[in-house]
């Protein structure tokens, strides 16, 4: 399995490699200008091109993209254009924290609600209870995510003021004892995590309601009824384990999610994470910032997909690499 | 087996124990103690955007322009006087017009400047500075931190958003300012600008208050580092406030500097802009108490927030903001080929876009999306601005009949499908506009049907706003919907003047010398008011021209807890006045 593991590695670098130089063309094709916030009246006209020039963009591109080359594989991914030229790995790593803060208790209450829902309608196939968790799952996967999340504001903050409207911390929060932030850190995460949980919990649900029904049908489970072993037995040791084989892979493509950052949950609740990062990089044409992000996510994806496959060889002794 | 078990159940609650840790390493930097409520001495400001260099040589983003203002010392105080649009400059113990005691006018405390004098010849500028003034470090504030900013705002590398501010020091005609020549500081108090022509006073005042920085501090930093130097997220100012803490895309906290002189803090301790980047959270978060200011309220959404929270106030100021659509006057496809000017297909007759003028129903869209919180706009000169304002022009009314005995006299008359032609050529196209404004959005749908009536075919198209904006200079639009902020200087070359390949906002082509001329004259004249004749006639030939539909007037309106007192809203800026407001105590309404 290490063979097979480096071998995907191997190939991973020219892939991420070609999607950053994909990317470094493509967003410098596009259209849209990153000085154009300088052209307005009232800002001299040199002003623009004093900061092109700043930036480099006034060299062909071959020649930009030889000098960005270099700066990449010396691990430096330059300086931020909308963000006061904060290295733009920095701004990362001020993001991240954030995203996978919240990207991991979400995963966590994803997966665990997911998993119990999909189950319990599973086992309870057609009966009042399983219809009602599948309904009200579509209702909720159905729903979209920066919606849910107003009403969830306009519910639990404005009418019945329980949580805070949006932020990591209240006013004054650097001043409180280390448990007392954490608790308020907790507590100002309560609404975006339910709210990205719900969505998430009830697609999983889907999931495994389907899987564990296929399993529940296989012959093994009927032998293992027939050897008179509980129910509960039957179900959590026998079906579940093999009901959950395509579930882990989710696991695996959920990676990138991590660290790539709920965009919108991020905007309504101003949370500074990597969604928005992106996004405001990309408004304001922030090459170096769109690269490095591209580069983060693009890393992602490519390990999340390894991360499956290892998973089910892992999971599923049958499966060989 | 069982071991196996007590694992799995043991990952769960430590992998959540540690993502919660690994979240409070990332607590926030600061410190020191807030006694009692915090909130009760903090004001909290929503911005929708983070600031990016909190120096005034770099800044660029509102968030940044009202930091800078309360960290920075200031030269003069400036105010604008509502009664004549004109805007008025304070030193210590002088000022440019007479000050207005009865309605509160601005007290010149945090000017640096004692005095000034302008030269008789007006090519040169003398202040005389305050000597008690000092730095957050202890360092007297000098001539020469002024000298050696103005350095910093003409240097070409480091790329002052401000440089324009330079254009009549020594030297600027010939392509750079002769620092030496242009500023002298003869001692530590005294500060002459000279310019390379007559300016006028109010321009000079204007143009030689930038704001200045602590030379000591910042002399050791090249300027190829001064984007990127440390220094900028450490300012040493000498305002009011300093920094605090700032947590970049979450807030930035200043607090109250009870040492500075120019002027003492009133009692708000601290002040917080918070970084919301989503506009009904910033709504929602003023009516549960959670911030004290947001600005740009929609008119939608004044019912329920006066409803929902009686604490919450509105105030509106204006009018500097106005939309148009805009015709290109030229035929841009031509002129992109060859260079060469003729009239655009459609849009290139003045009676044309009288026509269309009189189509479009701006009675309908102020009615229907803006109510009393808009006004038809007859041209680009403020209504504020009440010293050059033409009060005798008569607004193009909706009229559809009279549109189209215009269209039918320049021989567009109704083709087989209903649709105007004129030689065969259709009056079909698109109306451009950027994605995501509901106001603009709202107008063009109005517009659109007001075409149909008139048999003028048109299409909406919303571009993505970089996309839009790089469409517009590149001149690729016929025509567009877009808005204008003005200037509180009139100063409309850059949008009208003739030379197209200089006058980078002139997207309608339109080209007009008279107009030229006038600017030229008003610009020349020592005294604003002077000026008034050229501004009329500049009005009435726009009017007459239409080189662009205007559409309206919009009265910004922001909200404020009202446990803010102090605060006068004034079009040069929500925050003018942000170092008199006071807060009252525990008039917090939630917890």
């Amino acid at each position: 399995m290490a063979a097979y593991i480096l071998r995907r590695l191997l190939i991973a670098v020219p892939l991420v490699f070609g999607v950053l130089t994909l990317t470094f063309f493509i967003i410098r094709l596009a259209p849209g200008d990153p000085a154009a916030f300088f052209i307005q009246p009232g800002i001299s006209p040199n002003v623009a091109e004093q900061i092109r020039q700043q930036y480099g963009l006034n060299d062909p591109l071959p020649v930009q993209y030889l000098k960005w080359l270099g700066n990449v594989l010396h691990g430096d991914f330059g300086r931020s254009f909308s963000r006061a030229q904060q290295p733009v790995l920095e701004v990362i790593s001020e993001a991240l924290p954030v995203t996978m803060t919240i990207a991991i208790l979400t995963l966590v209450a994803n997966f665990t609600f997911g998993i119990v829902i999909g189950v319990i309608s599973a086992v309870r196939q057609n009966t009042f209870l399983d219809r009602f968790l599948t309904v009200t799952a579509l209702f909720f996967y159905s729903m979209p995510e920066f919606w849910f999340a107003l009403m969830m504001i306009i519910l639990f903050a404005l009418k019945f003021p329980l949580f805070p409207v949006s932020g990591l911390n209240e006013v004054g929060a650097e001043s409180y004892g280390t448990l007392q932030f954490l608790l308020d850190r907790i507590w100002h995460l309560a609404l975006p995590v339910t709210v990205l949980s719900i969505n998430g919990a009830a697609g999983i649900a889907r999931y495994v309601r389907g899987s564990m029904l296929e399993v529940i049908r296989q012959d093994y489970v009927r032998t293992a009824r027939a050897k008179g072993l509980s129910e509960r037995a039957v179900i959590l040791k026998h079906a579940l384990r093999n009901a959950l084989l395509p579930v882990v892979t989710l696991l695996g493509s959920s990676l990138p999610f991590i660290f790539s950052g709920a965009l919108f949950i991020e905007v309504i609740f101003a949370f500074p994470g990597m969604g928005r990062v992106t996004v405001e990089a990309i408004f304001a044409r922030d090459y170096p910032l769109i690269i490095a992000n591209t580069f983060v996510s693009g890393t992602l994806i490519v390990l999340g997909n390894l991360l499956s496959d290892v998973l089910y060889a892992v999971v599923d002794p049958r499966i060989k690499l | 087996m069982k071991s196996n078990k007590l694992t799995a159940a043991a990952a769960l609650p430590l992998l959540l124990a540690a993502t919660l840790l690994f979240s409070a390493c990332s607590k926030p930097k600061g410190g020191g103690q807030i006694s009692g409520s915090a909130r009760d001495t903090t004001l909290v400001v929503a911005m929708l955007g983070d600031a990016d260099y909190l120096n005034p040589v770099l800044g660029a983003s509102v968030t940044s322009g009202n930091i800078t203002g309360l960290i920075y010392p200031s030269l003069l105080q400036s105010e604008f006087d509502t009664s004549t649009g004109l805007l008025n400059y304070l030193a210590l113990e002088k000022s440019l017009r007479p000050v207005k005691s009865d309605d509160g006018g601005r007290s010149p405390k945090g000017a640096l400047a004692r005095t000034w004098t302008m030269a008789p010849d007006h090519r040169s500028i003398t202040y005389i500075l305050r000597s008690d003034a000092r730095w957050d470090d202890g360092k007297p504030i000098v001539a020469g931190d002024f000298k050696f900013a103005y350095r910093l705002y003409g240097n070409p590398v480091i790329a002052s958003p401000r440089q324009q501010y330079l254009a009549e020091l020594l030297g600027a005609d010939k392509g750079s300012v002769d620092f030496d020549r242009a500023i002298e500081t003869p001692n530590d108090t005294t500060l002459v600008f000279r310019f390379f022509k007559p300016v006028p006073e109010h321009l000079a005042l204007f143009h030689t208050s930038l704001t200045p920085l602590p030379e000591h501090v910042w002399k050791g930093v090249g300027p190829e580092q001064f984007r990127e130097s440390k220094l900028n997220q450490r300012p040493v100012g000498s305002g009011p406030y300093r920094l605090f803490a700032w947590n970049r895309q979450q807030d930035v906290t200043l607090s109250s500097n009870p040492a500075c002189v120019l002027p003492k803090p009133g009692n708000i301790r601290r002040i917080m802009f918070r970084i919301v980047p989503d506009y009904t959270v910033r709504l929602t978060q003023l009516q549960t108490g959670g911030v004290d200011v947001v600005e740009n309220v929609k008119p939608e959404d004044f019912g329920a927030m006066q409803r929902a929270n009686p604490n919450v106030e509105l105030k509106t100021v204006g009018l500097r903001v106005f939309d148009y659509v805009g015709w290109s006057n030229i035929d841009h496809d031509w002129y992109n080929k060859t260079r060469k000017l003729r009239p655009h297909p459609l849009f290139g007759s003045p009676a044309v876009r009288q026509a269309l003028t009189h189509a479009i129903d701006r009675e309908a869209i102020i009615d229907g999306y803006l109510g009393t919180y808009g006004t038809i706009c007859n041209t680009d000169i403020s209504p504020s601005l009440k010293w050059a304002y033409d009060d005798t022009i008569k607004p193009l009314g909706f009229d559809p009949a009279l549109s189209v005995r215009l269209l039918e006299q320049e021989g567009w008359l109704p083709g087989p499908d209903g649709i105007r032609q004129k030689n065969g050529k259709k009056f079909s196209f698109t109306l451009y506009t950027n994605a995501g404004n509901d106001r603009r959005n709202y107008a063009c749908t109005v517009i659109q049907q007001n075409m149909k009536e008139i048999g003028i075919d048109c299409r909406i198209e919303m571009q993505e706003s970089n996309v839009f904006f790089e469409n517009l200079q590149s001149r690729k639009l016929d025509a567009w919907m877009a808005g204008w902020s003005i200037g509180l200087e009139i100063d409309p070359l850059d949008v009208w003047g003739s030379d197209l390949e200089k006058s980078r906002f002139n997207f309608t082509g339109y080209r007009n010398p008279r107009i030229e001329q006038l600017s030229e004259l008003a610009k020349a004249k020592m005294r604003s008011e002077d000026a008034r004749p050229y501004w009329v006639e500049y009005q009435q030939i726009l009017h007459r021209d239409q080189p662009v539909t205007f559409l309206y007037w919009i009265r910004e309106t922001h909200g404020f807890s009202k446990r803010i007192q102090g605060e006068t809203l004034n079009i040069s800026g929500t925050f003018y006045n942000l170092d008199d407001w006071s807060l009252k105590p525990s008039a917090n309404t939630v917890p």
